[in-house]
């Protein structure tokens, strides 16, 4: 098994397959080159990345302190519905479900009667995010405290050195080199081997292709097509920046949007990473420029590094004996912190279809159908957030509301829209609480609730929510700030030298 | 002000429109909604009867329907199962057990290392590692809740009389409130695409602001309504004709339905607690009911006496089950062989979908296409799942079983096929009713084995495996040895 590329996809893939995969089913070997520098923007995750680093044998608070790690409790939304608005959408759900109807038909329900008071109000998740405050989910299902997830900011280059570190403890072979060429199998049109700079020539029975936007084998060896999404989603580029840790260290990502795309803020231990996303159809560089080093919430660390990019996937990221990972097989905006976790969903599907020596089509077939489920379903959701906005200011805003979206997406939005209906499903991210969350806190509000809320006497009803409010507030307020569990679980020591 | 639906009128006959009615007096009965079944007379006859899945259980408790009388008024037999009986030729037969957790070793599906063992000349069938299957072919099944130290968690399917079953539901819909009008349908008077009301045999017309067709195939109201054309599945599905009869009871009742190939369609086999019931499903070209009675009957082993009935069924889905203000639920909706005990699954599938989408609003139904899209989705995984029975038959030389191997299928089940041949693995779609234990079992009881298996099973030693497997040969003996007979399950619940 050779893997083209370090970075987080490329060492994700071969931590899974030494720490998952039982020793001695393959041998894995890496290639990647300290000239080639990594995009490292996928610095917020989410609660899924958890399970993966439990099956891969990863120690969370070692992980946590050598990566600079904070935890994560949502992604605050600021000003992406109108200008001077804020939504948290939570890793977590709102109330419980009351008279035999989810738990949002009834705070509908008490909206009409003026007694529900906002939604985010439900949620424990906000209501700790908000107060910055943090403490691990309770395992009891009857507990309040435990009807929330978390995930973590990191530092994704020292995440991928922390892997690198884990698998070469574990035998995979690291090869430091460019690859100057993919040699094809005449008779199958199979990757057969790549040649180094050095002339080093390395075989395999299986690639992963981890070379990031050149899909060095996917795209260009064996020219699997991109599908282009940028009439939905027009940012194209982005601006990353660091600067100095924040006074108070917030358990969530900021995404602020700006007039012609958005900036993110993630938190860490040492400094706050940022970056702004912008369309360049829309505005200049100079200008975004302009935007990002004037939102900085402290001082910036170094000058703004470009980053381009265009919104889309390939059609078959598995193709004959080559998979893609990460940037090579996708790109969707990190509006939502997907980018690691759809590393994850990948790996995860590959494991379960592990090929032998001989890869039937078949098990492309069925990988390929589920990233494709995985990446329309996020593709939609981003959508979402640009689509239902009321801005005044920018015509990048204006566009998105006016655009046509994609009939999946149009169906959701009329859904929701007449009667707060939010479609459940087996395979991709978020779940119906997701949706709401940014349903609503995009403007949303539907025209009707469950007619069945009313088997559920008001009273009854008010007395329910006013009590859960009440909990969730004392509960929260109960909890240490984030950055006491931080210094009691995982506090990195600052090294000198170190940023 | 918008205005809320205030009458649901159900026309329809049967399980259906007794499930349904009841199904949306629980829901919204008590939130000013007047529920009222208008009950066409009824297509069934005494040697009729329901096979159920497990899931109806959950149906049932949702509902307030007590299982214990209920399974005591319908001369209810509990089934973990299907036993399938010739479809691989002459002599063969597997289980389609209804566990639904298969164990893993070391993470990984057992079902892996079973393939893996079977290549090395392994003997032992995968049914045999299935609790359920044991517990079935030896006409037992548990009593106890599902616990950390056992494998016994698992709801059995029911077989249940089914005049006796309609009447059951009808009392308990009577009793939570449901109107009920007996009738015979004249005319329906519709505006546009909105039923505005029916016409009954005596001029009494019914308005409402929701009509909901249980009639059945007849579809009596979809049926009229615009757009609403059934695509047909006859092509991967062949048959198109039932018969029912009656066999004697059988000592001691199986936990088990059995399912018997013919030379055009199958004979099913049902224990009830004081008859048996027979069920054929076949292809009308090319064979008479008689001929068809005969073969059943000598398939099965059974003398079959009083009455038989036959009627006849196109597969296949309503384009539109909800146009206007009509909803189409089960066969109306919906036409699929008995087989799998799909039926009273598509009736569920079906109130379930209106209940989550009980329209908001009297005058304007946009929840139409949502509930057409669920169905549409559930019923091609349900359809599948039929279709994979005929598909993988090995009946050589006979030309229904011939056509019915090469008609190919959906791509759909193409794809699950592929996938499972290669590697055991089965993609599951949204809006299952069998799970990936279910597809497996029939897919390697009809004889389809995974080529490979995952590479990772390797990793645990053979001696590990070997111990592994006999350790779960041994608890599954154990624990059937140790769960009631039939007859002793069904004394404790009904006296």
């Amino acid at each position: 098994m050779v893997i083209v590329g370090g970075g987080t996809a490329g060492w994700m893939s071969a931590a899974a397959l030494v720490g998952i995969a039982k020793p001695g089913l393959c041998e894995v070997r890496l290639i990647e080159s300290d000239e080639i520098g990594t995009v490292g923007v996928g610095e917020a995750t989410l609660p899924q990345m958890r399970a993966f680093n439990d099956a891969v044998g990863i120690i969370e608070a070692d992980m946590m302190r050598r990566t600079n790690a904070t935890f994560k409790l949502g992604i605050e939304f600021v000003g992406w519905g109108f200008e001077g608005s804020s939504y948290l959408h939570p890793f977590g759900a709102y109330g419980t479900s009351l008279g035999g109807v989810e738990f949002h038909h009834q705070w509908l329900r008490a909206a009409q009667h003026g007694r529900a008071g906002g939604i985010e109000d439900y949620s424990f998740a906000v209501a700790a995010a908000r107060r910055n405050r943090f403490d691990f989910p309770d395992e009891d299902p009857a507990i309040l405290a435990s009807t929330f997830d978390y995930a973590y900011h990191f530092d994704a280059a020292l995440y991928a050195q922390y892997l690198r570190a884990f698998c070469e403890r574990r035998g995979v072979q690291r090869i430091e080199g460019r690859i100057v060429d993919v040699a094809l199998d005449p008779q199958r049109g199979d990757v057969a081997s790549l040649r180094l700079a050095s002339g080093e020539e390395v075989g395999g029975d299986f690639f992963i292709d981890c070379s990031g936007f050149r899909a060095l084998l996917i795209g260009e060896a064996l020219g699997s097509g991109w599908e282009d999404w940028s009439k939905w989603l027009p940012c194209d580029r982005a601006l990353a920046v660091p600067s100095a840790r924040l006074d108070e260290i917030p358990p969530y990502t900021r995404a602020t949007a700006r007039e012609a795309g958005w900036q993110w803020r993630i938190p860490l231990q040492h400094r706050t990473g940022n970056g702004h996303i912008f369309a360049s159809a829309f505005t200049g560089e100079d200008r975004a420029a302009d935007v990002l080093m004037q939102n900085l919430g402290g001082e910036a660390l170094g000058e703004p590094r470009l980053i381009r990019f265009a919104a889309g996937r390939r059609t078959a990221s598995w193709t004959r004996n080559c998979l893609a990972v990460g940037l090579a097989s996708g790109f969707l905006e990190p509006l939502e912190s997907t980018s690691i976790y759809l590393v994850q969903s990948a790996i995860m599907a590959f494991l379960r279809l592990l090929p032998g020596r001989d890869v039937d089509p078949a098990l492309a077939a069925e990988f390929n159908r589920v990233m494709d489920v995985e990446y329309e379903r996020i593709r939609d959701f981003l959508i979402l957030h640009y689509h239902a906005n009321r801005r005044s200011d920018g015509e990048l805003w204006r566009h998105c509301r006016e655009m046509d979206v994609p009939d999946s997406l149009q169906a959701k939005i009329a859904a929701f829209g007449h009667r707060g209906h939010v479609q459940h499903y087996k395979d991709g991210l978020f779940s119906p609480p997701s949706w709401l969350s940014v349903f609503l806190g995009q403007g949303l509000r539907p025209r009707h609730y469950h007619p069945m809320a009313d088997n559920l006497p008001l009273d009854a009803l008010f007395s329910e929510l006013d009590g859960l409010r009440g909990r969730i507030a004392s509960e929260t307020a109960a909890l240490p700030r984030h950055e006491t569990t931080i210094e009691d679980y995982c506090f990195a020591v600052p090294t000198s030298g170190e940023l | 002000m918008t205005r809320r639906i205030e009458k649901v009128v159900i026309v329809g006959r049967d399980a259906a429109a007794w499930l349904v009615a009841l199904g949306l007096q629980r829901a919204v009965g008590q939130t000013g909604v007047k529920v009222q079944v208008v009950e066409l007379p009824s297509l069934l006859q005494p040697v009729d009867f329901y096979p159920a899945l497990p899931s109806l259980a959950g149906l049932h408790a949702l509902l307030g329907v007590p299982e214990a009388a209920m399974l005591k008024a319908c001369r209810g037999v509990p089934t973990l199962g299907q036993r399938f009986v010739g479809w691989g030729g002459e002599g063969s037969s597997f289980v389609h057990a209804y566990d639904i957790q298969r164990p893993a070793i070391e993470q990984i599906d057992f079902l892996q290392y079973w393939v893996k063992a079977r290549g090395q000349g392994l003997k032992i069938a995968l049914e045999d590692f299935s609790l359920a299957a044991a517990a079935a072919k030896q006409g037992r099944l548990s009593d106890t809740p599902a616990g950390p130290d056992t494998l016994a968690g698992f709801q059995p399917g029911y077989h249940l009389d089914a005049l006796r079953y309609v009447r059951f539901l009808r009392g308990g819909a009577l009793a939570a409130g449901v109107e009920h009008r007996p009738a015979t349908l004249d005319a329906i008077r519709r505006e546009g695409d909105r039923i505005t009301a029916i016409v009954l045999h005596d001029g009494t017309e019914i308005g409402a602001d929701l009509f909901v067709d249980a009639t059945g195939a007849e579809a009596a109201l979809i049926g009229q309504m615009p757009g609403a054309e059934v695509t047909s599945w006859g092509e991967w599905l062949g048959c198109d004709r039932i018969l029912a009869a009656s066999a004697p009871v059988l000592r001691p009742l199986p936990a088990f339905g059995q399912v018997t190939a013919l030379r055009n369609g199958w004979v099913g086999l049902y224990p009830l607690q004081d008859r048996t019931a027979l069920i054929a499903s076949y292809a009308a070209d090319g064979t008479s009911d008689q001929d068809v009675l005969a073969e059943a009957a000598a398939a099965a082993r059974v003398p079959v006496s009083g009455d038989v009935v036959v009627s006849s069924f196109e597969p296949g889905i309503r384009a539109r089950p909800w146009v206007g203000n009509c909803v189409a639920v089960g066969a109306a909706a919906v036409g699929l062989e008995p087989l799998d005990a799909v039926q009273l699954q598509i009736v569920q599938i079906g109130l379930s979908n209106l209940v989550a989408l009980w329209p908001v609003e009297a005058d304007t139904m946009p929840e139409a296409p949502l509930y057409g899209a669920a169905m549409a989705s559930h019923a091609a995984n349900l359809r599948d799942f039929q279709i994979a029975h005929y598909r993988l038959n090995r009946r050589a030389g006979q030309p229904f079983w011939d056509r019915a191997r090469d008609a190919g299928g959906p791509a759909s089940l193409q794809a699950k096929l592929s996938l499972f041949g290669s590697c055991g693995q089965v993609p599951l779609y949204d809006d299952e009713s069998f799970l990936a234990q279910n597809w497996s079992a029939v897919f390697v009881g009809h004889g389809l084995i995974p080529k490979s298996y995952n590479p990772a099973v390797d990793a645990v030693p053979p001696q590990e495996q070997m111990e592994s497997f006999q350790k779960l040969l041994h608890v599954i003996a154990e624990e059937v040895r140790a769960m009631p007979t039939v007859e002793t399950w069904l004394a404790r619940r009904t006296g």
